[in-house]
């Protein structure tokens, strides 16, 4: 019966759930295989020691944290407040609590799917670089993934409330500022209190004993923080101080539960009220941010063709008038600013060519991966979030392909940006080494494209003109897919430029001729495969545009 | 001028449109009934571009709609069931954008507006969100978008959705004027009075399949077979 009802017999569907199973499969390997290759390098060719890792593993979680938490949040908002669902349910004898747990659970669960996916296969490659034996990764899930998960989204929709019950009491753009400055502050203060760079140094002192807890370099707010807590479990696992353990994971497992109670209390409290308010948030809001007069008034002549200048004025202000877009926008465009300015003033004094190179392709990966991120969060769903609208399109004399382009163009130059701008500035300390500073910024300039390329042609193949939230969209089974994608290109990217990169710190280290041919070799195979990437995807998304809607 | 020739769609085995064929000449208003399910949305959204058709074809205004769908999306305007717009646009904002993407010039699209939101009544409200609206105000809204190009065919799929008897007369009397202008009116209804004050000719479809296709005055003649009522002549057509 579970099988007729979920799943549709007809050939297309089955080639498609195959085909997705064998993408997700194959991330999970990819992530099991690539975490443990990871660990190994990591500790036993750069030798970084047990410490220094795991506070990397918590610092990583920090902002795995971070994103579970506003991705929670502004979803939450769109589905708690924004819904026709709930305003239907709200109009039958359902208690609001009910509805309000129901929700919350639906949003947790739909948009962490992939995330718990991914965080598992990394900890099962993880746990066996270390022969951890098959309870520890139960253990992993369910007292420490899971409950870590579930304390951000508790925490994301008892910020929302409390938010939405100020909101009846200050003004909206206060309390827009309010989100932006909360998160912006977090992400800030984190950073500057666990400075990685001064961690790095502190650490390397005590070289070669770098294995040992080095608990005295943390700093005391640190304590307080679920990622540490993981980091801290992680790491007395290996030690075999099974009572620390212990000890930590009961504390984020009693926390989750007692945020999920304090969200129970808090939502039965001030849900239904706050729901009432958010009915007038509408009119407030229009008032608040018309800008007439601006550079993008339709009124405003323009040089540009008419239906481009429409299709563009048009995305402006659809983007300028959702808070939920750009307060997204600015807290990631923050994380990359706050990246950027760690890796300018990255010098280690690193003389190791490995250590170099893992340094130098740590960085430029991550590079990559701020891109996948904005682009699968505002690429992939810019076609869906025509909406219902979208007969305005069709039945206008405005080609599919134009439409197509001149999107796609809307949403490229942004994300090309900052693609060079990461690019350029994380070169930075390798400025004298030309040409490979010219030729990976080149190599990032045409993953940015073929990265864009794909979410975006792939949203279009992809497109639900139903969903009007662009983070239910960026959560959905084809934007995981296009993710898995995008880190399968990402890994082609490092592979291809291992070697070369290895070569050079070689030749710098043992004074050796260098060998700039297998840089340029490098770019030549990102090239050819930013081109079939960035063809492939467009073909598939301009054809999707043809379908009836 | 539309003409539909052997007309199909169908949706895996299920045929929704079934070889339909009508010509509705410039400036006649055509009246087009059936029950839910019969098939009128569907032409419709093959008529307008929603939808690609399986076999047949459309010719607005001479052009062939999928062979050169460009220029005969030129020439029609097109009001659709359900009036969706661009919630974060204001009504004056979506009617100039909806005047850029049929490449109207500014000074013609602020001019026909100023013209239409007089003429619709739109008042105020042009000026804010849509996300505002009532069902009706973007009902309006969506009217006055397919009338600023100065259609030579409009296609509308339930007009009168959510209008308010004032608002749906002026709606009902732009309709009559612009067909007496030599406008191709192509209505979807069901509405049986509105067929009866307006139409020049009326069509009903059922299971796909033209059933019946007459001028307003033959009607006359078939209801008197009835009980003189357009609705007793529709029911015993489509049971």
């Amino acid at each position: 019966m579970f099988w007729k009802v979920t799943f549709s017999r007809s050939l297309q569907s089955v080639i498609k759930n195959a085909g997705s199973f064998v993408v997700f499969g194959s991330f999970a390997i990819g992530a099991f295989l690539f975490s443990r290759f990871l660990t190994a390098y990591l500790l036993e060719d750069v030798k970084i020691g047990l410490f220094l890792f795991h506070r990397f593993i918590s610092m990583l979680f920090f902002v795995f944290f971070i994103s579970i938490n506003l991705g929670n949040m502004v979803v939450s908002f769109s589905t708690l407040y924004r819904s026709p669902e709930v305003n239907f349910m709200m109009t039958k004898p359902i208690p609001h609590l009910t509805i309000f747990i129901i929700k919350f659970l639906d949003n947790f669960f739909y948009s962490s799917g992939t995330l718990f996916l991914a965080g598992f296969s990394i900890l099962l490659g993880y746990g066996s670089y270390f022969g951890f034996p098959w309870y520890f990764y139960l253990f992993v899930m369910f007292g420490v993934l899971v409950p870590f998960m579930f304390l951000a989204g508790c925490t994301a929709v008892i910020t929302l409330l409390v938010l939405m019950k100020l909101a009846s009491k200050i003004s909206f753009k206060t309390i827009i500022a309010l989100l932006v400055m909360f998160y912006v502050g977090q992400i800030y203060f984190y950073f500057t209190v666990s400075s990685p760079i001064h961690l790095v140094r502190e650490v390397m002192r005590y070289y070669p004993n770098v294995d040992l807890y080095l608990g005295h370099l943390d700093p005391p707010v640190a304590k307080y923080l679920p990622n540490f807590w993981v980091s801290q479990i992680l790491f007395f696992n290996i030690t075999e101080a099974h009572k620390t353990v212990l000890g930590y994971s009961t504390m984020l497992v009693l926390s989750s539960a007692a945020s999920f109670i304090a969200l129970v209390l808090l939502g039965d409290r001030l849900f239904y009220s706050t729901w009432l308010t958010s009915l007038t948030f509408k009119s407030f809001s229009i008032k608040n941010f018309e800008l007439t007069g601006t550079l993008f008034s339709f009124r405003k002549r323009s040089r540009l063709a008419p239906q481009t200048e429409s299709i563009l004025k048009r995305e402006y202000w659809q983007f300028i008038r959702e808070p939920s877009q750009w307060v997204h926008l600015i807290v990631m465009l923050f994380l990359v600013v706050v990246f950027l300015s760690s890796v300018t003033s990255m010098d280690f004094g690193l003389q190791d060519p490995k250590l170099r190179t893992a340094v130098y392709l740590v960085v430029y990966i991550f590079d990559a991966f701020l891109i996948t991120s904005i682009a699968l969060r505002f690429a992939f769903p810019m076609m869906s979030l025509e909406g219902d609208a979208y007969w305005t399109i069709r039945s206008s004399p405005l080609s599919s392909s134009k439409l197509y382009w001149t999107k796609f163009f809307i949403v490229l130059w942004p994300l090309f940006i900052v693609g060079l701008a990461l690019a350029v500035l994380s070169n930075y300390p390798y400025i004298l080494l030309s040409p490979l500073p010219q030729i990976t910024t080149v190599g990032m300039a045409l993953i940015a494209v073929s990265l864009v390329s794909l979410n975006f042609g792939m949203g279009s193949y992809f497109v639900n003109y139903d969903e009007k939230n662009p983070i239910r969209i960026a959560s959905s089974q084809g934007a995981t897919l296009t993710f898995l994608l995008s880190i399968v290109l990402l890994v082609i990217l490092v592979s291809v430029f291992f070697l070369p990169i290895l070569a050079v710190f070689n030749s710098i280290y043992y004074e050796i001729p260098r060998k700039d041919k297998w840089l340029y070799d490098g770019l030549a195979v990102i090239g050819v495969l930013s081109a079939v990437v960035g063809i492939a995807s467009h073909t598939v998304g301009v054809r999707a545009l043809r379908r009836d809607v | 001028m539309i003409a539909l020739k052997n007309l199909t769609k169908k949706f895996g085995s299920f045929t929704a449109v079934d070889n339909l064929s009508l010509t509705v000449p410039e400036g006649e208003f055509f009246g087009f009934l059936g029950p839910n399910g019969a098939g009128k949305t569907t032409t419709i959204k093959m008529m307008t571009g929603l939808f690609t058709s399986s076999s047949g074809s459309i010719v607005i205004n001479g052009f062939d709609v999928e062979r050169q769908p460009l220029e005969a999306k030129s020439t029609f305007g097109y009001i659709p069931d359900q009036p969706f717009l661009y919630d974060k646009l204001t009504g004056r904002e979506f009617l100039y954008y909806i005047g850029g993407l049929f490449n109207m010039q500014k000074d013609d699209i602020a001019s026909r507006i100023g013209e239409l939101v007089e003429h619709f009544e739109l008042g105020d409200w042009v000026d804010k969100r849509t996300e505002e609206y009532s069902q009706g105000m973007r009902q309006r809204i969506t009217i006055t978008a397919a009338f600023l190009h100065r259609p030579k065919t409009i296609i509308i799929d339930e007009p009168m959705v959510g209008l308010d008897p004032r608002s749906a007369r002026i709606v009902k009397d732009s309709l009559k004027q612009k067909s007496k202008e030599g406008v191709s009116i192509f209505m979807s209804t069901h509405s049986l009075e509105m067929v009866e004050e307006l139409c020049d000719r009326i069509g009903i479809i059922k299971d796909g399949k033209l059933i019946f296709l007459d001028t307003r005055e033959n009607l006359h003649h078939h209801k008197s077979k009835y009980d003189g009522k357009l609705e007793s002549v529709f029911l015993e057509l489509t049971k």
